[in-house]
């Protein structure tokens, strides 16, 4: 597909390298000599130098043949413009990333009026994803699916669960009744589908897929149903934290949030009364024990540098504080924060890529079946999806133990109806039914793609 | 400072005096008195006025300081001149006491210096009870109301005048506002007269009585205030209307608009009607034993409620032989006074808000020393600005009542006397305590004393900051 990219940023420059990996033709447009450098040097794409916004421009860049428009400089209304006119000039799809908290309310009215069709916005994607966690501190990672019917979450294993040193099938018996399923176990580095033979051992992550009252029994007896988060000490009061603050406000925690600039925590303060804000540097530990850091619920550190980020929740890890948060923009500090005892990162530029991929995928695979949702999981060495099942799907009705799929690709849950189902052999896939897949290999555009051979009819 | 167009203003201003003078005049005609008085004061006023009002070509510079100047000046000279009538009179004493009795007037307080009210000519006590009316709503509003060709941005001068710590337009355009404003006010006041007449109070009486309670003054033209009616229908409508004029005004508009949410999301009226609600409930239980009915204590109670917190000071009952208790409330009424916006005096609902809630912020910032929160009215957030000058106002207030109790305390009165004439008039509510109760008078005091508090009127009236920036050595300087 023709996708044109405008604004070489953090984000633009993200979204420019996933897409021409899925081997799109991609054109980067910014005004900056300087950023056009940087992505034309490292990817293979054409760059386009001028205003997004203008007309001149965007014919340059070849609007006429793009199939998606990408707008992420770091202007909302220059995103909206350049949408906008995008739209005008007959782009089938237009993306414009918006960031101003203002404008928070009116998302649905300016997509429908401006004619965009998908506005992101990756702090707020941040926020959702950590009040999320907040609300299931138990987990490391938690992402939703089927309209928040079905969860996959990631949580590390410790010695006292029951379930480690058992393999998978003679843990059956006593978690069968419950609708869940251990659907990938990350063990140093590597990323693994389990099958029945698997055996768990400590410090393994495992994405579990289920209900969320099932996954909620599955804790309770692992004995790690912890408490809910009712207290949260937020450092840093930038756009994640002021998204966040409206969300856990709405849940009834009580926020303290820690901000440098006295001018930022006054506007923090008139937007949410019910919050403490604090106006001091949050790396500061002497400020922290003032204001009883130790004896917070939660710990979320969302200042503008990972660096500090990683040290304070490091230093609230150590505290006590039963569950930390940081944000962090790269992914190679992810790793580091994990090893040393952090397991919730969450990065707003990692959410608004997987929004726009899932969204293009969904548009490439326009015939087919639609893909409904999409999360990398593990660093992005494996995908969790979910499909909608309709006519074009192969080999409905067939029993999955007949059907050879690919390696690497799992199917997690089915959600017929109202009803949740945990696929066993005798299990059919049937049209109508959402279907969430996780797959070790990336690429997979349709249901079609997940069958080992691309004609069989199974066997 | 523009000294050209201040003069002019205040020509025009005078202009207006001289017209409202008018009205007593056709009174005094109609009831075949002697009109000498108002015609000489009208003379004066022209021969004052016109000259700087028509003469002088100002330029069109004009800020905030000369806003509250002028509002100072205008208050001052307004009632200088509106007390010659009743020095020309004869029957009100010395021209201070005259002073004193048309600074009460337009000050809205209704304190009064006459021992016995009845038996005046019926021109000087409808003149007495028509300041009250004038002064309510702000001459100056109603100046710029008539007169948007003034050519000046009258806001300056309308926020130098109305109460309030948040001063907030209706429209756009300011005389638009004052139009609005006294387009509400005059219908309620047209309305009050109507139902004070249907109770079968005599024409005279429902109009005086009305321009008492609209600009909330209390001026009454019975020696012994309401209660001389004995009409228990009467009160309860002066008790509402009392009420409903001690509400902002900017309620009425926004309820005229259709905007009852807003106007529920209040605070300050919240706060308002929390704080009549339970002085009424308390008052009643701690006087009951002393009526033979339930419902007179009610009614007593509820009409001495309303009638101290909108600041207006009439009485049905002498409410200084009620307990301790209940007269110390109404003390503290008094200093609470009405809603910002209304055309009652004392400190202000709004205020005492604020400054209940900036005094929650600062005990909560000694648990958090570093926090950073920020007082909200309405549920919108305070500016810095406007708590710095609430807290100041606070202050202003209270040193005002300290420094002229000092003074009257000259007089030699009894402390409850002192304070509480000190207090009544400097939040524009009328009576006292004992010697200034609902059935004494300020006559008794010396003419120091009575400069002294008609200072404290005009003070409280114009909110502390137009009279004592007149007082200020560099607002009367040129550059």
């Amino acid at each position: 597909m023709n996708i044109i990219v405008v604004g070489a940023g953090k984000v633009g420059l993200t979204l420019a390298e996933h897409l021409s990996e899925e081997h799109h033709s991609v054109t980067v447009v910014d005004v900056s000599e300087d950023a056009l450098d940087r992505a034309g040097n490292h990817l293979d794409v054409m760059c386009v130098k001028g205003n997004g916004s203008s007309r001149r421009v965007l014919l340059e860049a070849g609007v006429e043949s793009a199939d998606v428009v990408i707008a992420a400089t770091n202007s909302d209304e220059n995103n909206l413009l350049c949408c906008h006119c995008a739209h005008r000039m007959g782009v089938g799809c237009t993306v414009a990333r918006v960031r101003n908290a203002d404008y928070s309310g009116d998302l649905e009215n300016l997509r429908s009026d401006l004619g965009i069709n998908l506005l992101v916005n990756p702090e707020l994607s941040a926020a959702v994803e950590i009040s999320r966690l907040l609300r299931f501190p138990s987990a490391a990672n938690i992402d939703t699916f089927a309209r928040g019917r079905v969860e996959l979450i990631a949580f590390h294993l410790q010695d006292s669960d029951f379930v480690v040193g058992h393999s998978l099938s003679a843990l059956a018996p006593r978690i069968q009744n419950l609708p869940i399923l251990f659907c990938a176990v990350e063990r140093e580095d590597q990323l693994v589908i389990p099958d029945g033979s698997f055996v768990l051992s400590r410090g393994d992550k495992v994405y579990l897929a289920g209900t969320p009252a099932g996954v909620n029994q599955f804790f309770k007896l692992l004995g790690r149903h912890s408490h809910r988060v009712h207290s949260v000490f937020i450092i840093g009061g930038g756009r994640v934290s002021h998204y966040l603050l409206g969300l856990l406000e709405r849940l009834g925690m009580s926020c303290k949030v820690v901000e440098k600039n006295a001018q930022r925590c006054r506007e923090l303060a008139e937007h949410f009364p019910r919050s403490v804000i604090i106006h001091g540097d949050g790396t500061d530990p002497e400020l922290l024990t003032e204001e009883r850091l130790p004896s917070s619920d939660a710990f979320v550190a969302l200042t503008d540098r990972d660096e500090d980020n990683l040290i304070i929740s490091l230093y609230a890890h150590q505290c006590g504080v039963p569950k930390v948060v940081a944000k962090s923009s790269r992914q190679n500090y992810s790793a580091i924060a994990r090893s040393a005892g952090v397991e919730s990162v969450v990065s707003p530029k990692t959410a608004t890529a997987d929004q726009i991929l899932r969204l293009i995928r969904g548009i490439q695979n326009s015939k087919g079946t639609v893909m409904t949702a999409l999360y990398r999981i593990a660093e992005g060495k494996a995908e969790a999806m979910e499909f909608l099942v309709n006519d074009s799907t192969r080999n409905l009705g067939i029993p999955l133990r007949q059907l050879r799929l690919r390696r690497g690709v799992l199917i997690a849950v089915v959600v017929r109806g109202s009803k949740v189902i945990i696929p066993e052999g005798s299990t059919c896939l049937e049209k109508g039914d959402t279907v969430i897949l996780v797959a070790r290999n990336s690429g997979i555009l349709d249901l079609n793609d997940i069958y080992a051979d691309s004609f069989g009819t199974g066997g | 400072m523009n000294v050209k167009l201040i003069l002019r203003i205040t020509g025009v201003s005078l202009l207006v005096e001289a017209g409202a003078l008018l009205f007593p005049l056709g009174v005094s005609l109609y009831y075949h008195e002697d009109p000498v008085p108002f015609l000489l004061t009208i003379c004066i006023l022209l021969a004052v006025g016109l000259g700087p009002a028509l003469l002088l070509r100002p330029q069109r510079h004009f800020f905030t300081r000369d806003g509250f100047f002028t509002v100072g000046l205008i208050w001052v000279l307004m009632s200088l001149f509106g007390a010659l009538p009743f020095w020309f009179c004869g029957q009100f004493g010395n021209y201070v006491d005259c002073v004193f009795e048309c600074v009460s007037g337009f000050t809205t307080t209704g304190s009064s210096i006459l021992p016995a009210v009845e038996g005046l000519p019926y021109g000087q006590l409808f003149w007495r009870s028509f300041t009250h009316w004038l002064g309510g709503m702000g001459v100056l509003v109603f100046t710029t109301a008539i007169l948007s060709s003034l050519g000046i941005s009258s806001n300056f001068l309308i926020r130098a005048e109305s109460p309030g710590p948040v001063k907030s337009k209706l429209v756009p355009r300011a005389s638009q506002s004052s139009k609005i404003l006294y387009a509400i006010y005059l219908s309620l006041t047209v309305i009050q007269v109507l139902l004070l007449r249907l109770t079968g109070m005599p024409w005279f009486d429902s109009l005086v009585n009305s321009f008492g309670t609209a600009g909330t003054g209390g001026f009454s033209v019975k020696n012994t205030s309401i209660g001389a009616y004995g009409n228990p229908a009467a009160e309860i409508i002066m008790t509402v209307f009392m009420l409903l004029f001690s509400i902002n005004f900017a309620m009425y508009f926004l309820l005229l608009c259709g905007k009852l949410k807003q106007v529920l999301r209040s605070d300050e009226l919240r706060f308002f009607l929390g704080v009549v609600a339970f002085s009424i409930v308390a008052i009643t239980i701690n006087i009951a034993p002393t009526f033979a009915h339930l419902g007179d204590a009610v009614r007593a109670a509820a009409f001495q409620v309303a009638s101290i917190i909108s600041t207006s000071g009439f009485s049905s009952v002498d409410f200084d032989l009620w307990p301790e208790f209940s007269k110390m409330l109404l003390v503290v009424l008094m200093l609470v006074g009405a809603c910002a916006g209304s055309t009652g005096g004392g400190i202000k609902c709004s205020r005492i808000l604020l400054l209940l809630r900036s005094a929650r912020r600062e005990i909560h910032s000694i648990i958090h020393p570093r926090s950073v929160s920020v007082v909200r009215l309405d549920g919108e957030p305070v500016g810095e600005d406007t708590l710095r000058t609430t807290h100041c106002y606070f202050i202003i207030y209270l040193f005002t009542v300290f420094v002229a109790a000092i003074i009257v305390g000259l007089d030699d009165f009894s402390f409850g006397s002192t304070m509480t004439a000190v207090i009544t008039c400097i939040s524009n509510v009328g009576p006292g305590l004992e010697t200034v109760g609902p059935m004494g008078n300020f006559s008794a005091f010396s003419d120091l004393s009575k400069v002294v508090l008609s200072f404290c009127m005009i003070a409280g009236r114009l909110e502390m900051f137009p009279i004592f920036v007149l007082f200020s050595r560099n607002a009367w300087k040129k550059s």
